[in-house]
């Protein structure tokens, strides 16, 4: 009889994550993946002379073996922190909003930002000193949190993390309004929003704030071979520690047993494995939907459930040009560009087929010049749409239609930047939200898990993680976890529940 | 204190859990969605197999047949593809199960009439099975359309150059098809390099298109009216407008030999576009014979590898169904991981990611055994099918 102590669904990050914590507590473990290489999303792929990455523009948290990040300690801890060689980035982005004009590089280090904001503006370097005062205190407060499991002292908090305090209801919106700082320096400083996809009147002031400090206090890296490496990194520890994955392995249900406890899965082939724990690397959509028995899921978990927003779904170009990016005049490795600074009007626009121009694109070479043979250069543009606009394709026109989106994707970046890519195409790829869905599986292409909502953002979400669990033995970790969307938190996020699942099976004593 | 503005900020954040809470309660309980549209288009054009049936076999020259092959699966369609792109078909012959990628020469939209074809040239195995004893009512799998072998509108100019060698034909067949029909739009002058007249697998008189133009090249016949001899950069240039992309698919002979032709007329060689030809066996006088165990799942199997074989022939003769699309290395549908035991990957085949070698993970279907070898291989479930 197939038994496994836990069977993981999934192998992308965060189910990578997990297996690697359950197997190396001892337990055994078993990872089903319905792909047929592991990552999810954090994985590569070859056309012609070219490898691909298929997702990460950078990576934070990861800093220096000798000032290890937390996402390095995470990596150390999980046993592979050796087996990847990361790249660190030379500079933090190029802002582009051309409603405004703006057309800026920004470093990374806390100081030589708050220096090149004071070219934005004479207050820009006290403003962004200010600023960062403010996320230290956010980032104590957060630890001690941490630290007191949910159980804080109010008085510790009010007295020492007052600033905390008041501004962890706030969204990015309210809160830079409350902050006052000039109109330039609040825009710089959401130039970061699309990587977690809401618009300022939604996305929490704490999560955001929190990102943007970690960028440029600690700067961001990329693996040497693509997020390819990291995953197949974690695939060989899960093998170093005696655990299993099967690929080409759909999991088509979660079963449990009279007491409502997961007592195993059904695979794609009809056969079942026994387990009495489940961690799913899938969203709640799926799993209260599709993989659960209808009886086996409890009302609170469908309103919980409904009450959740789908975030960005996927959109990227890839190219391989034929020239190199000195050639091409492309001289930087991380560009945002954006219509406009306003992030409401941008999601709007976000929601739109046709009016969705706003990208952020990395020229990859410019951070790994060795990434693409000589005198080549590789690069991909992200969006995200923002509604459901690519549901109604027909069959017969999505080829056309994605080449259509991604070509005035293209022609913007040409004209914001001023240089001229079509014509040294040698490869492209194009990946719509069906082409995520057909990779991961999540509801309508979405890439970014659930949206950050002001009352389903990051600190609700950490504070209510025991209330938002409803059946015993199964726990759902990933970019649809509490830690929200993103290469760092989707690891975080699937060792948090490799955790919970750990101290679970010891209260059942098994 | 560096906020101030809002007075109950401190009352807010007490009341962040409640207020989610509050949320939740008022959110009916409304059943999830069991599909979702847009991961219902992804399935339609990416359902990986569908179970098909030989409808038709029509000789079309020597050792040469059309096979006409219907869905079968519930929707009685196949995908709706980009013309120029593979399907793989896969059988059980004897004790083999048995997967080769094959050039689609119908439509897109015959495809979502249920409707695909190929044209098979005797060459192996496989082949000779299709061609002498398949028959019409016998059920194969299909392997969803892929491959990189179509027009870009965004990468490539507007004018496509096709070099065709022999049964090299097929892909652009299916884009003349599609030019035709609607589904592509751009300008395709094809060269098509076959020994002698009968050898053409197409009746030239059906393409008749102000977008497209076939130029037999005859290299072992002159008749008036064809062209002759070898594909040269002269011959090239009688045709061709200034702005062009190539597309080349053929024997590697004429890939070399057309492609430097080319680049005498100023083409950077990368710009060529080659359909990827399958591996064949490499050369042994006397081939040793290896054990390779192979995982599947839970599952264990130990089957003979032969010195000159590709793994994927190993477990196929074996009845192993393994993972197989383009037997070139280039799709990666194959990958696996080599546990154990020593292996060759020719250079010419070698398109794995850079991880992939830094951790030992392999295309069985262009890699080689040099020993005893233990492989980890993902379970194709076209298996389950026939
Ligand atoms: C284009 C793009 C750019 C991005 N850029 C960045 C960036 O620069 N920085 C950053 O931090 N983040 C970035 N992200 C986000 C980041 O990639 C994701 O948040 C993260 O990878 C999510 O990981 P996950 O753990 O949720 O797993 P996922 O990647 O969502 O993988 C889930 C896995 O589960 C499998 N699965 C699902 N259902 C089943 C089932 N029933 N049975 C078996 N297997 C199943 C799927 O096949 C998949 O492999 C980007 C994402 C994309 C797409
Ligand atoms: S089948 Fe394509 S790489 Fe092996």
């Amino acid at each position: 009889m197939r038994k496994y102590d836990v069977v993981v669904i999934g192998a992308g990050n965060g189910g990578l994550a997990a297996a690697a914590k359950i197997l190396s507590a001892g337990k055994t473990c078993l990872v089903c993946e319905k792909h047929n290489i592991p990552g999810g999303f954090a994985t590569s792929f070859v056309r012609g002379r070219f490898e691909f990455e298929a997702s990460l523009h950078e990576f934070n948290g990861i800093q220096t073996p000798e000032n290890p990040g937390s996402a390095r300690l995470l990596f150390n801890e999980l046993g592979v922190g050796d087996k990847i060689e990361w790249i660190q980035l030379k500079e933090a982005y190029r802002l582009i909003s051309l409603k405004e004009g703006y057309d800026f590089t920004m470093p990374f280090g806390l100081e030589a930002f708050a220096e090149a904001n004071a070219k934005l503006h004479p207050d820009g370097k006290k403003c962004i000193q200010h600023f960062w005062s403010l996320c230290q205190q956010i980032r104590e407060a957060m630890n001690y949190l941490a630290e007191s499991k949910g159980k804080p002292d109010p008085k510790v908090l009010v007295e020492k993390y007052g600033d905390y305090v008041r501004c962890a209801s706030y969204t990015v919106n309210e809160a830079f309004e409350a902050l006052g700082y000039p109109k330039i320096i609040v825009d710089n400083l959401n130039a970061y929003w699309c990587y977690l996809g809401a618009d300022g009147d939604n996305l929490s002031f704490l999560h955001y704030a929190n990102m943007i400090y970690s960028y440029i206090i600690g700067g961001a890296a990329i693996p040497s071979m693509k997020s390819h490496e990291i995953s197949l990194a974690l695939e060989t520890r899960i093998h170093e520690l005696g655990g299993d994955i099967w690929f080409n392995t759909e999991v088509t249900k979660i079963l449990t047993d009279e007491e409502g406890h997961v007592c195993g899965v059904r695979l794609c082939d009809g056969s079942q494995v026994e387990t009495r724990h489940v961690i799913a690397n899938c969203s709640p959509h799926v799993v209260y939907g599709r993989l659960l028995e209808e009886s086996a899921v409890p009302e609170r978990a469908l309103k919980l459930t409904n009450s959740r927003k789908l975030a960005g779904r996927g959109f990227t170009a890839f190219y391989a040009f034929n020239k190199s990016p000195e050639e091409l005049g492309l001289t930087d490795h991380n560009y945002f560009v954006y219509e406009s600074s306003d992030s409401i009007e941008m999601y709007k626009k976000m929601g739109t087929m046709y009016e969705n121009y706003g990208q952020a694109t990395c020229v990859l070479n410019n951070a790994d010049p060795n990434c693409s043979p000589k005198g080549t250069t590789i690069m991909y543009s992200t969006t995200l749409f923002t509604t459901d606009v690519w549901k109604d394709v027909k069959e017969e026109d999505y080829y056309k239609l994605k080449n259509q989106i991604a070509l005035a994707m293209l022609k913007r970046f040409e004209e914001a930047v001023g240089v001229s890519l079509q014509e040294h195409i040698e490869e492209i790829a194009v990946a719509t939200p069906q082409t995520y869905a057909r990779y991961c599986g999540h509801p309508q292409g979405v890439i970014y898990g659930y949206e950050s909502q002001p009352r389903d953002g990051l600190l609700n979400r950490i504070m209510m993680v025991e209330e938002d669990r409803f059946v015993p033995g199964l726990r759902i970790g990933g970019g649809f976890g509490e830690r929200l969307l993103g290469f760092p938190s989707s690891y975080k996020s699937g060792y948090n529940e490799a955790c919970r699942t750990l101290s679970d099976m010891q209260k059942e004593g098994n | 204190m560096l906020f101030s503005k809002y007075p109950d900020d401190i009352k807010r954040f007490q009341e962040m859990t409640n207020d989610r809470r509050r949320i939740i309660d008022n959110t009916p309980a409304t059943p999830l969605p069991q599909t979702y549209a847009v991961n219902q288009l992804s399935k339609a054009l990416h359902p990986n197999v569908i179970p098909a049936e030989i409808v038709d076999t029509k000789e079309i020259g020597r050792n040469c047949k059309i096979i006409t092959l219907k869905s079968t699966s519930e929707n009685g369609r196949f995908p709706y593809f980009r013309a120029g792109q593979f399907i793989t078909i896969s059988a059980r012959v004897g004790d083999s199960f048995i997967t080769r990628p094959y050039s689609i020469s119908s439509s897109p939209y015959q495809a979502m009439q249920g409707i695909m074809e190929v044209i098979v040239q005797k060459a192996g195995l496989f082949s000779t099975y299709l061609l002498e004893e398949a028959k019409v009512g016998d059920k194969v799998v299909v392997g969803e359309p892929t491959g990189d072998f179509y027009y870009d509108n965004i990468r490539d100019r507007e004018t496509i150059v096709a070099i065709a060698g022999g049964s090299g034909i097929t892909p652009f067949i299916s884009m003349i098809k599609s030019i035709i029909e609607g589904s592509d739009d751009f300008n395709l002058i094809v060269f098509y390099g076959v020994r002698t007249r009968s050898d053409l697998l197409i009746d030239l008189d059906s393409v008749k298109h102000e977008k497209i133009k076939v130029i037999p090249v005859l290299s072992h016949e002159e008749v008036d009216g064809y062209e002759h001899g070898f594909i040269t950069k002269e011959l090239i240039s009688k045709y061709v407008p200034a702005k062009y992309s190539v597309f080349m698919c053929g024997p590697d002979a004429m890939y070399n030999f057309v492609t430097d032709e080319f680049v005498k007329l100023g083409l950077d060689k990368h710009s060529i576009r080659q359909e990827h030809n399958s591996i064949g066996d490499r050369q042994f006088v006397e081939p040793k014979v290896f054990k390779l165990t192979v995982h599947m799942r839970d599952q264990v199997y130990v089957v003979d590898a032969y010195q000159n074989e590709t793994l994927v022939c190993a477990m196929e003769r074996a009845g192993l169904a393994a993972p197989v699309r383009c037997k070139s290395g280039s799709c990666g549908f194959c990958h696996s991981r080599l546990v154990k035991g020593e292996v060759t990957t020719p250079e010419k085949y070698e398109s794995r990611r850079a991880a992939d070698k830094k951790f030992g993970y392999i295309h069985p279907c262009c890699t080689y055994p040099d020993s005893d070898l233990e492989i980890d291989v993902p379970p194709f479930v076209a298996g389950e099918m026939i």
